[in-house]
């Protein structure tokens, strides 16, 4: 995904200013980095859709406070994965991911069995919702162990671990997907 | 043989791997083959499609923007006509030794005010759209409208021995910022549309 996310210093200004303009063009700026964020990790559109209209809540509420220290994007993104890892807590809630990631990956779990040749798109989305979460925030976003463990209430050691084992079960499942 | 663990892989990409997992994987083909792997999957993810929602929430977040302003801008208004009925009871209690004049200005100042924060209720100020300079001019006038509106405020209070002469300044300079107010809104803000 390569999408420019420079936004002018002007722009800013304004929007922190309260110009509803200004805002509306963060908002088009950031609206599709912010929903594919949302969207790999949480994989539903619709929750995807509401932690972007969430983030955005978030942001023009709290714009006065952006300082300018590094780049607006990681400002936004900051608010963006705190917002998708609340709705997974909040989903955990209602479902143990996993026996979801276990019916979904078992073999013809639930009618919902990995096909012949699976791509990787599809397995990253047959991880569970925390396993996404890591490896979306640390391989594609460049989070570090220590920010992710931060993030999500957890150690360290719990973010290293989701990482190895969700990349163990997506080479699993690539394998498989791969075989004669 | 034993070889380097999905743990190994990532502490290698990560170059902080021990001596073993990195002499180890120097030498075996088939760790090195894993390796590769993993930064192709990397590599994949990163390049997957950026997707966009099927809906529009700018909307949703705009209108909970204006409901947010409204909401302030209410409080803004009763907080000022408190400050002014806290006024208005001290000329009742502490009429003015200075004579019938500096009343009668007073009241018509007072007056003068009252219909200009008419005039801006009329306007309806969240219901337009704005620059950011004419937001930034706006919300000064409102900051220094609330600072006169304090020191009328303050005038109630028993160690304040305000002159009656004072007090109309401190109004006439509240008309003049309310009147520049009203204009900001009228002239340089457009309306939502909504």
């Amino acid at each position: 995904m390569t999408i420019s996310l420079a936004v002018p210093d002007i722009l800013v200004a304004r929007a922190k200013s309260g110009d509803l303009e200004a805002l509306e063009a963060l908002y088009r700026a950031f609206e599709t980095p912010v929903y594919h964020l949302a969207l790999r990790i949480l994989r539903s559109p619709e929750d995807a859709e509401d932690v972007l209209q969430e983030t955005f809540l978030e942001v023009v509420r709290s714009i006065k406070q952006y300082r300018g220290e590094g780049h607006l994007w990681g400002w936004i993104r900051q608010i963006a994965s705190s917002k998708a890892l609340m709705r997974i807590r909040r989903n955990q809630v209602r479902a143990t991911e996993e026996l979801h990631e276990e019916a979904a990956a078992g073999p013809g779990g639930g009618g919902s069995a990995i096909p012949a040749r699976v791509d990787l798109e599809r397995a990253f989305e047959r991880l569970s919702e925390t396993s996404r979460a890591v490896v979306w925030l640390h391989d594609v976003e460049g989070y570090t162990h220590e920010e992710i463990a931060e993030q999500m209430g957890k150690t360290v050691s719990f973010s290293k671990s989701q990482l190895a084992r969700a990349h163990a079960r997506l080479r699993g499942m690539l394998d498989e997907g791969a075989g004669p | 043989m034993m070889h380097c663990t999905m743990d190994d892989l990532l502490a290698l990409r990560a170059r902080e791997a021990s001596a073993w997992a990195r002499s180890h994987a120097e030498g075996c083909a088939a760790c090195q083959a894993e390796l590769d792997a993993l930064y192709q999957r990397i590599a994949q993810l990163k390049a997957l499609p950026a997707r966009r929602p099927a809906r529009d929430r700018w909307p949703v977040v705009r209108d909970a923007v204006l409901v947010d302003r409204r909401r302030r801008r209410s409080r803004w208004g009763a907080w000022s006509m408190a400050a002014a009925a806290t006024v208005a009871g001290l000329l009742v209690f502490r009429p003015f030794g200075t004579g019938q004049a500096n009343a009668a200005d007073l009241a018509s100042i007072k007056q003068e005010s009252a219909t200009l924060e008419q005039q801006l209720r009329a306007v309806d100020p969240d219901a337009r759209v704005m620059s950011g300079r004419t937001a930034a001019l706006a919300a000064a006038l409102e900051d220094r409208i609330a600072v006169i509106d304090g020191e009328l405020a303050r005038v109630g209070s028993p160690d304040a021995a305000r002159r009656a002469d004072e007090l109309v300044k401190l109004w006439q300079q509240r008309v003049d910022l309310m009147q520049e107010l009203v204009g900001v809104h009228v002239t340089r803000a457009s309306y939502v549309g909504l």
